[in-house]
């Protein structure tokens, strides 16, 4: 759950996006310069967190006040291997090292719903994270490091499956199957059965600026509460489109898994906050 | 032997209760406190806890008790109840100091002769590390029902007694005055009656878990709850009286308060106490059913709503907010305007910025988009579904206890949402 060190919004003076370049980081950009929010984006091309300098550079252009918000990693689509991960934690090892050569005022990580296994059906803050591959153990890792690290309040969101337009990720959802019916046919994984949580990305960044107004510390996922088959989603995408898009099964090679989340710890959290319809955000999605 | 005097030191509800119950049967009773504004307010009858017949049973028995903050007088007594209350952290964790306080007080007024009980819940081991060489110190195992403690108190289903050596009787002033219950009266080593209690408590739990996890599927998939009810009261290993309503997780302290003292003896002696970590994962699931559900059905798409609720108490016929599902919500529901009704439990400022108490129940209604009904008052089960329909703005009703008939509320085109069955759409 958080805790809210503003009880009342305060914009901060300053957010800087580690990784604003990406789904979510450029439509969190434009949430906070859509605020008038001053905001630094510090993408690949100003400080490399790759590079052996990253944490010195980086620290230089930190202030005492700054939020960070965290999004910087090398996706699933890159690969779920050991140098991906590796690579991951030394990027995480550089923000660590500049924060604390220079402290700042918040640190938002942006970590993943990954980290909790398809064994509970129903999933909330207080279930158990158990990586079962090293793209959770990447992100319960940087959990970690940003919370050892950092002295200032630190929230950890731990974002579902998020969609909409310009994911340059291929993952089995809402994207992918928007790009499959193009071609006129949505393939599912046996019938579709598994339920998962969508959120929609702008969701995704207003969750995030909210974070950043209330200053708030903890954990928290960010999901709608409300799950969907992928043979439904499929289905939603394909009436979207003015032509003929059919949604086939596939032998299931692996057992039916389902997610729903439990985000009374968000409603709690952010009371008026109101969620993007699936209806709505898949349309919203298509126009974009 | 003359009839015992009877004395319950700490008048809280189970203080309270107990001796007036003890009065009603015809013992001389003193009633203890070393506060003397809580002493002074009982003996003129003002009683300060709520419970259904106390008052008039306290009226009929009073020329047997007398309440006193003079601890001399427990001298006089042959048994003497200690029975402070035991708070609990937010975690259900007891701080039994007030016990320790309280024996000190008795043991240095009460006669050598003496049997002092233990009335207050405590942990396993407490009774046995408390006794003295020279004392005959007992542990009675409490069973009081908030709502239904005079009912307890006066007609116990059986006697539970903690004794330092139960192949012994027990001594006759505690043994007339437990006989004149006419129930059993189960004597055993001070750590089972510790545990018994607990042990009553894990089942009452399981049942409710139970309840509350079938019952939530239930709202899911079309079935109704309240239908498979009766066919599992007809079962005996089930049995007529189990708590198979569901509810909106634990409430009140007590069970919480036990399921943590099972878990840390558990981890402590190595047991496996994965179970009662599951049923306390689940109450504070269903404690969040209300938030949920107004969260689906009013919050997610009604921009600034006013909201109705109806009681405060965490459960009908008391006084006590303790662990109220109702203040848990008001906390979540800060930036709505509340109005809210409760027949004993005054609303207070602390617990919501923009809160407005109602004259009566359809008064809360009115023009709220929703009305909430978190305690199941008997006043409340008396309101129509039209009139309500007729009041409120909008036609979303929570009522997780099913105070409202369900058919009135279709009729009255309410989208009415229990416990335990999907929700009756508005028309």
């Amino acid at each position: 759950m958080l805790t809210h060190q503003n009880a009342e919004p305060k914009a901060p003076s300053r957010v800087v996006v580690l990784g604003p370049n990406g789904f979510i980081g450029r439509r969190l950009v434009a949430h906070f310069q859509g605020q008038g929010i001053p905001v630094a984006s510090m993408g690949r091309d100003k400080v490399d967190l790759a590079a052996e300098d990253a944490a010195e550079r980086l620290a230089a252009e930190l202030q005492a006040d700054d939020t960070i918000v965290f999004l910087s990693a090398l996706t699933p689509d890159k690969g779920r291997g050991i140098p991906p991960f590796l690579a991951n934690l030394r990027m995480a090892a550089a923000v660590c090292a500049a924060i604390e050569r220079q402290p700042v005022g918040h640190v938002v990580y942006i970590s993943s719903d990954a980290v909790y296994p398809f064994r509970s059906g129903l999933v909330n803050e207080e279930s158990c994270a158990e990586p079962t591959d090293l793209y959770a153990a990447m992100h319960i890792a940087r959990e970690l490091m940003v919370k050892q690290a950092v002295k200032a309040p630190v929230a950890i969101l731990r974002p579902t499956l998020v969609y909409g337009a310009g994911d340059t990720h291929n993952s089995y959802g809402p994207n992918r199957f928007r790009r499959m019916a193009r071609d006129g046919k949505i393939t599912l994984f046996g019938e579709g059965e598994e339920t998962r949580d969508h959120i929609f990305v702008d969701d995704v960044s207003a969750l995030i600026g909210l974070v950043a107004l209330h200053r708030s510390a903890g954990t928290l996922n960010l999901a709608t509460g409300h799950s969907s088959s992928f043979g439904d989603l499929a289905r939603r995408v394909a009436a979207l489109f003015p032509t003929k898009v059919d949604v086939v099964g596939t032998p299931r090679q692996n057992p039916v898994t389902y997610r729903t989340f439990d985000v009374a710890a968000l409603n709690r959290a952010f009371p008026q906050f109101q969620f993007t319809s699936l209806e709505k955000g898949l349309a919203a999605a298509q126009r974009d | 032997m003359t009839a015992p005097r009877i004395a319950y030191a700490g008048m809280t509800h189970l203080g309270v209760c107990s001796a007036i119950a003890a009065a009603s049967k015809g013992f001389l009773t003193i009633g203890f406190s070393p506060d003397r504004d809580l002493i002074a307010a009982l003996a003129c009858g003002q009683l300060p806890v709520v419970e259904p017949a106390l008052d008039d049973l306290n009226r009929r028995s009073s020329k047997l008790i007398r309440f006193s903050a003079d601890a001399n007088e427990l001298a006089s007594c042959d048994v003497i109840y200690v029975a402070p209350d035991v708070p609990t952290d937010a975690a259900g964790t007891s701080n039994l100091a007030p016990i320790d306080a309280m024996l000190d007080v008795v043991h240095a007024h009460a006669r050598a002769d003496a049997v002092v009980v233990i009335l207050s819940q405590v942990t396993p081991g407490f009774t046995r590390s408390r006794r003295r060489p020279d004392r005959q110190l007992y542990y009675q195992v409490e069973t009081l029902i908030f709502g239904r403690a005079v009912e307890r108190a006066t007609k116990p289903e059986r006697f539970i007694i903690g004794c330092a050596d139960p192949s012994l009787p027990l001594p006759k002033p505690i043994d007339t005055y437990l006989k004149a219950f006419n129930c059993p009266i189960l004597a055993m080593r001070y750590e089972s009656a510790e545990l018994a209690k607990i042990a009553i408590n894990c089942c009452l739990v399981a049942s409710v878990s139970t309840s509350n996890t079938l019952a939530e599927l239930c709202e899911n998939i079309g079935a109704d709850w309240s239908e498979i009810v009766p066919a599992l009261r007809l079962d005996r290993r089930i049995g007529p009286y189990a708590y198979l309503s569901p509810g909106l997780g634990i409430a009140g302290g007590n069970l919480e308060r036990d399921l943590a003292t099972v878990v840390s003896l558990g981890d402590s002696h190595g047991t496996d106490v994965g179970v009662v970590r599951a049923w306390q994962a689940n109450s504070r699931h269903r404690c969040e059913w209300a938030l949920r559900t107004l969260h689906a059905s009013v919050l997610g798409n009604v921009r600034d709503p006013r909201l109705a609720l109806l009681g405060l108490a965490y459960k009908e016929d008391t006084h006590s907010t303790k662990n109220s599902p109702a203040l848990a919500l008001l906390a979540a529901l800060a930036p709505y305007v509340m109005t809210v009704f409760d027949p004993v439990v005054a609303p207070q400022a602390e617990w919501h910025p923009r809160l407005h108490r109602a004259a009566d129940a359809l008064d809360a209604c009115r023009d709220a988009d929703a009305l909430i009904i978190m305690t199941p008052w008997p006043e409340f089960k008396e309101l129509k579904p039209r009139d309500i329909a007729a009041t409120l703005r909008g036609k979303i009703v929570l009522d997780p206890f099913v105070c409202l008939d369900r058919a009135a509320c279709r009729e009255a085109g309410l989208s009415h949402h229990v416990l335990g069955a999907p929700a009756l759409p508005s028309t």
